[in-house]
């Protein structure tokens, strides 16, 4: 087996020392055999052709020598290769033409597979990401915690599952485990306040345990790791930065380790700098610094976290310890988990010891994988029938160029050539093209890399991935651009070799009855290509209807001249009375810059995707028999309703007198008072919380309907309740300017941090902005399927025109010998036209059907516009019906001006 | 001279090994030396050898070395690998089996147990 390979590859290597060896050989033995016929008495000549007599066939033995050794498939190969490198020499334009074609496919294909690869497939660069495990744990009455961080969701038994735990149970665990190597844990914190030398700047950060580099097998590349030295009490705080950061930041390679940053007014030493590669274990969240535990304090406002049992807020990761089963680890696991807990239960609670599962950890941790699966797998299809699309059209040039090497080919299966050695030359030429197009095409997708992630984006910040090639896209792209070849080109290379030799050597006038038959390969291509087309056109229609529907939702609110912004005043340590009076203050110093012309602030913005609902008893409501109603909830400040532009329409605004002690109130929106006052005035009639009494909340006003997260939603039934009379932390400011908001963001900065400089104001944005981002994704269907669609609409017009121009060059006798009988130039226009509608026609059809079976799949993203929109079906076949006529009118013009005489002479 | 016997499919290759195990050859030498051992009873055609050395040297079961012949030229010298000397073996005593088998059968008369 190795002795034939090794021979075989030494053979491929040293092909000319072998071909010479093997002449020399086989002339070694003529020669001595020659020579023992000389000594017998005949002439030289004649020994040397007696000599040849017995040798029997020199050629066919050579050939069957280079057999033995298998190197013929790769000489033939060889062979096949330089021609059709010459033939693709010989047709320059052809050959840009084709190559540009399917370098955009391919080059399509790529990019998007690029990243569905960093989102799906991607595993996190560590060392043996396979044997990385995170915990996860569920339980029906989860009150051993009071206190989640990360991601939490619930099943259909209505058990919480969740992936953080509490400190104290995470050492426990990593102090017992036998089953487990490395635990470690972290946090994730959304925004740091940074301060790196009197510059203020946000920053994402992680709080990590001294373990975390170590189990994830990470080193520096500048400095050091934090260590588990770093966790034993009063070590100072210190924290590793991401390359990016650093580079961004910290100056790159002059900002060395060491240097002093003040998080959230905290110091913190930067130690290290991690990898360029390593991006933290959340696919898409980057952190900028990874913190070591001693800062959290200053991060999390809970004194002594560390230490606190009920306060779950570290997820945990470890590694499968080799030799440990899966079933072994988790039994144990689950088992530590709980005495952990019954070491430190909650006092007073009723509550269940939660499950506990081990997840694959390798490919990171985040739900990004589930948010953009969808999405990607979409916009996969699409390029995916663009592809198709430019092999059909490919496939099409490639087959009216074939009929124009007949004769050759022709000649070669006269002489004997193997039909499918003639095929195999023939896929050799169009997989070379393929190569070329491709290659270039993944030039492109990777010189594009670091716009893609934006794609995806819904936020201001680009999403972080890791856009590298690996061997996944490696695989996907060869495997893209052999397969692509091997399409393009099977038809017409199997075409093409299905010859009548005779007819094909003694071809005279093209036969018309033989004609149509002939020319089904080139009709199924226009059909392929016309009916993709059709689903991609009114994809497209769908996504831009759906955007144009989004973009004139009435709001209820004015967006013009609203700027927004985020504050967390409990990062500096403000709590309850402190806290809502620092909001207030604020309030008051912005209300006075110049510009301002009212503002005011509320939990979250609005149309920011964010939510908060609540349920609420109506007195004289009864639905579903429980007197409690899920509501929307804005805890607002006073002037909300006036800065927002939202109209009210009866009673008052809220005031500063609705503070802490103050009697409770709240405005309702139209939605509720219709739904749950059957429309009747509300103010002066009362609601209660969940849990209170059902009258302890007064209505005070009414509003006009809004918006509230999302565009999709109209505006459903909301509760707008002073923000002093509830418990709040991060909250969304609203700032109406006079003039253009963006020009204030400066002053505003200034004007806060002279109330306090360690409060960072973040996701500045204006209320425009914010809009745009929550119909980033729409947009971005909207602008990327239209413009596939407009290529795909281009490639089959492209596929009308050739074939057809194929067809008039076939059928040019023909088409002189009917204008040599009378035919007018308006009845040959007519003719081939019809001859092109017929495959435009099928293809209209099957595509309306494809469009339909699409549209039912994309149904979930579209908005205001049913899939089987007919309006949207009308306009994509009308611009594809016209669009492949003007592509069929140029080559029946150019057959209605053909000279009779010179068209009857052409063959 | 005897009169000639063809070759059986298969039996060339059991021939070139056996001519070769006698010390290394060059591919006339083989023809040579073939002729010799059979008694020139088995007729082989000359250029058929070479196909047949070159497969059995891609197997790994000869090994393939130039040097200077009697009559000082260059000449490819064919020596037997150990895995061909192996398989030497094998073939040899599954022919020597198949012939065994086959004289007996064909000494069989009517009447015989």
């Amino acid at each position: 087996m190795w002795a034939r390979l090794g021979s075989w590859l030494g053979g491929l290597v040293r092909r000319g020392q072998v071909e010479h060896e093997m002449a020399d050989e086989l002339k070694f033995h003529l020669e001595v055999r020659a020579e023992r016929w000389k000594r017998q008495g005949l002439s030289p000549e004649e020994a040397a052709r007696r000599a040849r007599l017995e040798f029997g066939g020199l050629e066919g033995y050579k050939e069957q020598c280079r057999e033995a050794r298998g190197l013929r498939l790769a000489d033939e190969l060889r062979a096949d290769l330089r021609y059709g490198l010459r033939q693709l020499r010989r047709a320059p334009t052809f050959t840009i033409v084709t190559a540009a074609i399917l370098a955009i496919a391919i080059g399509a294909n790529t990019a998007i597979f690029g990243l569905l690869d960093a989102v799906l497939l991607k595993t996190l660069p560590v060392e043996r990401p396979h044997e990385l495990r995170e915990l996860e744990w569920t339980a029906r009455r989860p009150r051993f915690s009071s206190w989640y961080n990360g991601s939490s969701r619930s099943n259909p038994a209505g058990e919480l599952i969740a992936t953080s735990f509490a400190h104290p149970v995470f050492a426990y665990v990593r102090d017992h485990t036998t089953t487990l190597a490395d635990l470690f844990c972290f946090g994730d914190i959304e925004q740091v306040n940074v301060n790196l030398g009197g510059r203020a700047e946000l920053a994402r950060g992680q709080l990590v345990s001294g373990g975390f580099f170590r189990g994830l097998g990470v080193e520096a590349v500048v400095g050091r790791m934090i260590t588990p030295d770093d966790d034993r009490p009063g070590a100072p705080a210190v924290a590793v930065a991401t390359y990016g950061f650093w580079r961004r930041a910290l100056g790159g390679p002059a900002g060395a380790p060491g240097q002093t940053l003040v998080v959230n007014g905290s110091p913190v030493v930067i130690v290290g700098v991690a990898p360029p590669a390593f991006l933290g274990v959340r696919p898409g969240r980057a952190p900028d610094l990874m913190l070591s535990m001693a800062i959290q304090p200053a991060v999390y406002a809970i004194p002594d976290m560390l230490r606190s049992a009920r306060h779950w807020g570290f997820r945990v990761m470890g590694r499968l310890k080799t030799g440990t089963s899966e079933e072994q680890a988790q039994a144990q696991t689950q088992a530590l988990v709980r005495q952990a807990i019954l070491a430190d239960p909650p006092a007073g609670e009723e509550y269940d010891l939660p499950r506990v599962a081990l997840n694959g950890g390798g490919q990171g941790l985040d739900h990004l994988r589930q948010a953009f699966a969808r999405p990607l797998l979409m916009l996969m299809v699409v390029v995916g029938v663009v592809l198709l699309i430019a092999c059909a059209n490919i496939a099409g040039l490639l087959r009216a160029r074939a009929s124009a090497r007949q004769r050759e080919i022709g000649t070669r299966l006269a002489l004997g050539a193997g039909r499918g050695r003639l095929v195999r030359q023939l896929l050799t030429e169009s997989v070379l093209l393929a190569v070329i197009g491709g290659s270039l095409g993944i030039a492109l997708a990777h010189a594009l890399r670091d716009l893609l992630p934006r794609v995806l984006s819904t936020g201001p910040e680009a999403l972080q991935l890791t856009m590298e090639p690996d061997g996944w896209m490696l695989a996907y792209s060869s495997g893209m651009c052999l397969l692509a070849g091997v399409a393009c080109g099977i038809l017409p290379a199997l075409h093409a070799t299905r010859l009548d030799l005779a007819a094909m050597l003694g071809r005279t006038v093209s036969n018309p009855q033989q004609g149509p038959a002939r020319s089904w390969t080139g009709n199924a291509l226009v059909t392929a290509q016309v009916s993709l087309s059709l689903v991609l056109l009114v994809g497209a229609g769908l996504f831009i209807r759906t955007l144009v529907n989004l973009r004139s939702e009435a709001l209820g609110f004015r967006p013009e001249s609203l700027l927004l912004f985020q504050v967390d005043a409990t990062l500096n340590g403000y709590r309850d009375a402190r806290l809502n009076d620092f909001y207030a203050q604020a309030l008051n110093r912005l209300a006075a810059v110049a510009g301002v012309r009212s503002v005011t602030l509320s939990r979250w913005g609005i149309l920011g995707g964010h939510r908060t609902t609540d349920s609420i008893s109506v007195p004289g409501y009864t639905e579903q028999g429980r007197g409690h109603v899920n509501v929307h909830v804005h805890y607002v400040a006073p002037r909300y309703f006036e800065t927002m532009g939202i109209p009210l329409l009866q009673g008052r605004d809220v005031t500063w007198r609705d503070h802490e002690g103050a009697p409770r109130v709240a405005i309702v929106n139209q939605a509720l008072a219709l739904r749950y006052f059957g429309g009747a005035a509300p103010v002066g009639r009362r609601v209660g919380p969940e849990g209170g009494s059902a009258d302890q909340i007064e209505i005070v006003g009414l509003a006009a309907d809004a918006k509230f997260s999302t565009l999709r939603e109209a505006a459903p039934p909301t509760l707008y309740l002073p923000y002093r009379q509830h418990r709040q932390h991060l909250v969304t400011f609203a700032v109406r300017t006079t003039g253009d908001p963006t020009a204030l963001v400066d002053s505003i900065r200034r004007s806060l941090a002279a109330l306090d400089p360690d409060v960072p104001l973040f996701d500045v944005r204006t209320q425009g902005e914010q809009i745009d981002l929550a119909t980033h994704q729409e947009r971005l269907f909207a602008h990327l399927v239209s413009g596939f669609a407009l290529l795909a609409l281009v490639l089959a017009c492209l596929g009308t025109y050739g074939t057809l121009a194929y067809s008039v060059a076939r059928r040019t006798p023909e088409i002189g010998l009917r204008m040599a009988l009378g035919a007018e130039r308006s009845d040959v226009v007519l003719m081939m036209l019809r001859d092109s509608l017929g495959p435009v026609a099928i293809g209209v059809a099957l595509g309306l059907g494809g469009a339909l079976v699409g549209a039912r799949l994309v149904q979930s993203m579209l908005f205001g516009i049913a899939g089987q929109d007919s309006a949207t079906l009308a306009v994509a076949v009308v611009v594809l019906v016209i669009s492949a006529l003007i592509a069929a009118w140029l080559p029946s013009l150019r057959a209605s001006r053909l000279d009779p005489m010179s068209a009857l002479r052409c063959d | 001279m005897p009169p000639h016997a063809d070759l059986l499919p298969g039996t060339l290759d059991l021939l070139i090994l056996k001519a070769v195990s006698l010390g290394p050859l060059h591919g006339y030498g083989v023809l040579l030396r073939i002729e010799q051992i059979t008694g020139g009873a088995l007729l082989v055609e000359q250029g058929a050898l070479y196909p047949a050395l070159f497969r059995l040297e891609h197997r790994g079961l000869l090994e393939g070395e130039w040097g200077v012949s009697d009559n000082n030229r260059r000449a490819k010298y064919y020596r037997l690998t150990a895995a061909g000397r192996r398989r030497l073996k094998t073939e040899a005593e599954g022919w020597n089996r198949l012939a065994t088998a086959m004289a007996a059968a064909l000494r069989a008369r009517a009447g015989e147990e």
